[in-house]
């Protein structure tokens, strides 16, 4: 027996086995050593899934749970273009579907990324097409989209919110941290066949939704004003128009509409003039709707009785240089007629009876020339001078409604304030905020400001401004069967190309409150150059009496001339 | 006891194995439930936003006024009854108190 060849094989076995080692072991050193990082990094690529979650943006609704805005899961497409292998023939797929022109597809595929957005938040049928097609290298993901289901209802107050999520205008931006879902970052399993395997914690999977609001506005009063208000801009061929209707106990607001109106869902196409919420954006002079506290206020300093009789000049009056005309010659009226018969002469020396400092501290007691605070975005101050700042006839002038700047919503929040028994309110669109379990995060209690005047004043106003609606410059506004107090108002507006009063332009307006014993509703009606007849009693009251009588009939509010009558029961 | 001592060990990693598989088993489960959930919470509020559009004082005045031919109602033509309650009891009042707009035609009840 030799050993010599079987050693020698031995050796050559040994060797080889420990080349076969040396060659594993290297593989292993840089598998796991050299290459550590970046492999482990390529494999949690391919097993984990980073999904970023948002919760769906909170629900609107009006005062009685009806649907104004809420999300909803759409498809959004995209496209891989460096998978692509013939864009042009994908793109020519796609563009029926999608109903974007071939080319423009083409351009976007043909790009050297490798993610490109083809069209965002589409219609669900839209989605369901592509899938079947199952093009390579063309994906849908789910967003959310925000959805008005009531179309233009509302618009200026609900604002919108953008295409990513984010509020832009209105509520929208003004509650946008309540509105707004939770964002979160997941990381789920995934199998060889891309399936995702339960995830690491279950319970991080469900970002909590945006919290909902409910609004104080009622979709049936608001339709009302907005249907009425678009008839009176188109039959008056006003600019623009603004109604605000508001429960003067409270100061909800119940319906703030604003013509032209325009429709949230589809905005890119309208430019920024036309989404402004007018009712607190725009300021005009109010003219004769201001004679109302006026006479507030010179019957709450004992100023004026509604019997003290005023001289009415015989229609002139030279103040500082300048003539002060009424609509009529009138003589000797008493301060109710002044009121009534809107007299200018008559608010002149009202306001000259006052005082400069007496008259400015009413105003600003029934909040002109400040915001009213209410919660929503963009309003502005409007324009109250501090007496200091007057000129000669500006008393004259501040008296019936000329040199201040007010909103509607200043305005219609002053008269309610009347119509409640002389109690300034904060107006306030958003009564209640949830949580997606229906847990109230925020109620909104209505908001007492400051007493203005004493409920005698305001009772004594009130009749002085039924008798407006009875006898005055305000009949049109009349509702058969209940008490209105308003007031009109007809202010020429300023030319800006002269800087003096136009003799063509004018603001329109009715501003009141019914029924006048126990006011449910207070409302301002103003249209922006109506054209032809443009006195606020002529184009804004019946716009008033429309309104009020629709929504008094709405709320169920028993009629004055209702009768109590007995009537025998039958025996059955 | 040696051999039942491998029986047990054995039954234990059947059972461990057994576990990890219904694990994962579940777990596809869950997944494929969340998913129809989303689909149908999905559904749902599409079908929210259909019925609240559908439901647009403006489309249903719409159809009221061109569709039915229906008219809003005129002056006095809305009687506010106001009875104490909306179930009659069984002892009625012999008389009962109603309000109605003086202005109508309402001869036929009036005493």
């Amino acid at each position: 027996m030799t050993a010599g060849p079987s050693r020698g094989r031995r050796y050559v076995m040994l060797i080889l086995l420990l080349c076969g080692f040396c060659i594993v072991l290297f593989r292993l050193v840089t598998l796991q050593v050299l290459q550590a990082a970046e492999l482990t990094a390529k494999a949690d690529r391919q097993h984990q899934k980073t999904v970023s979650f948002e919760g769906a943006r909170g629900m609107v609704s009006d005062r009685h749970g009806k649907v104004l805005a809420m999300n909803v899961e759409v498809p959004s497409v995209f496209g891989v273009p460096t998978s692509l292998e013939s864009p042009s023939t994908v793109a020519r797929h796609l563009s029926p579907v999608l109903h974007i022109r071939r080319d423009e597809l083409e351009k976007k595929l043909r790009q050297d990324k490798s993610f490109v957005w083809l069209a965002r938040k589409v219609e669900p049928e839209q989605g369901r097409r592509l899938q079947q097609l199952s093009l390579n290298g063309i994906g849908v993901v789910m967003e959310g989209r925000r959805f008005y289901p009531k179309g233009p209802l509302l618009a200026h107050v609900l604002g919108f919110s953008g295409m990513d999520g984010q509020g832009l205008e209105g509520l929208e931006r003004l509650y946008d941290l309540h509105l707004q879902g939770e964002k979160r970052v997941t990381v789920l399993q995934r199998d060889a066949l891309g399936r995702t395997v339960f995830p690491r914690d279950v319970a991080e999977q469900t970002p909590t939704p945006g919290h909902a609001l409910t609004l104080t506005v009622d979709e049936v009063i608001q339709y009302i004003a907005e249907k009425e208000l678009d008839e009176a801009v188109t039959h008056s061929r006003a600019k623009s128009g603004t109604i605000i209707v508001m429960d003067p106990q409270t100061g909800a607001i119940l319906a703030m509409a604003v013509s032209p109106r325009f429709d949230p869902n589809v905005v890119t196409a309208l430019t920024p003039d036309r989404w402004r919420n007018r009712a607190l954006t725009d300021t005009y002079e109010p003219g004769s709707t201001m004679k109302a506290m006026v006479a507030a206020a010179a019957l709450e300093e004992n100023v004026m009785t509604p019997g003290s009789m005023v001289f009415g000049e015989n229609g002139q009056m030279v103040v500082a240089n300048t003539t002060i005309h009424d609509h009529d010659k009138l003589g000797w009226m008493t301060f109710s007629e002044v009121i009534q018969k809107s007299s200018n002469i008559g608010a002149a020396k009202t306001g000259m009876a006052l005082g400069d400092q007496r008259l400015y501290r009413y105003l600003q007691a029934f909040g002109f020339g400040q915001r009213t605070e209410i919660d929503l975005p963009g309003e502005v101050r409007g324009l109250l001078k501090a007496p200091k700042e007057w000129g000669r006839r500006s008393l004259a002038s501040i008296s019936m409604g000329q040199e201040v700047g007010v909103t509607p919503l200043q305005m219609v929040s002053a008269v309610a304030a009347l119509a409640n028994g002389g109690v300034m309110m904060k107006p306030y669109v958003v009564s209640e905020v949830r949580d997606q379990k229906g847990h109230v995060l925020k109620e909104v209690l209505p908001q007492v400001r400051r007493r203005v005047v004493s409920p005698e004043t305001a009772r004594a106003v009130t009749t002085m401004l039924e008798g407006v609606v009875t006898n005055g410059t305000g009949t049109k506004a009349a509702i058969p069967g209940f008490r209105v107090a308003g007031k009109t108002g007809t202010a020429q507006k300023v030319d800006s190309r002269t800087g003096a009063y136009s003799s063509t332009q004018f603001v329109g307006s009715f501003v009141g409150y019914v029924p006048a014993e126990s006011p449910r509703l207070a409302m301002i009606v103003v249209l922006d150059e109506p054209q032809g007849e443009s006195w606020g009693g002529v184009v804004a009251a019946p716009v008033f009496r429309r309104v009020g009588e629709q929504v008094l009939t709405y709320l169920g509010v028993s009629r004055e001339d209702t009768v109590k009558i007995a009537l025998a029961m039958k025996d059955h | 006891m040696k051999a039942l001592t491998i029986v047990a060990g054995v039954l234990l990693v059947f059972v461990f194995v057994w576990e990890r598989v219904d694990v994962v088993r579940l777990g596809y489960q869950i997944e494929r439930l969340k998913t129809q959930k989303i689909l149908l919470e999905r559904e749902r509020d599409q079908l929210q936003v259909k019925v609240s559009a559908l439901a647009a004082p403006e489309r249903i005045a719409k159809v009221a006024t061109e569709k039915l031919g229906l008219v809003p109602p005129q002056q006095g033509q809305v009687l506010m009854v106001h009875l104490p309650g909306e179930i009659p009891s069984l002892t009625p009042p012999p008389v009962e108190l109603i309000r109605v707009a003086r202005h109508d035609s309402i001869g036929r009840i009036r005493q």
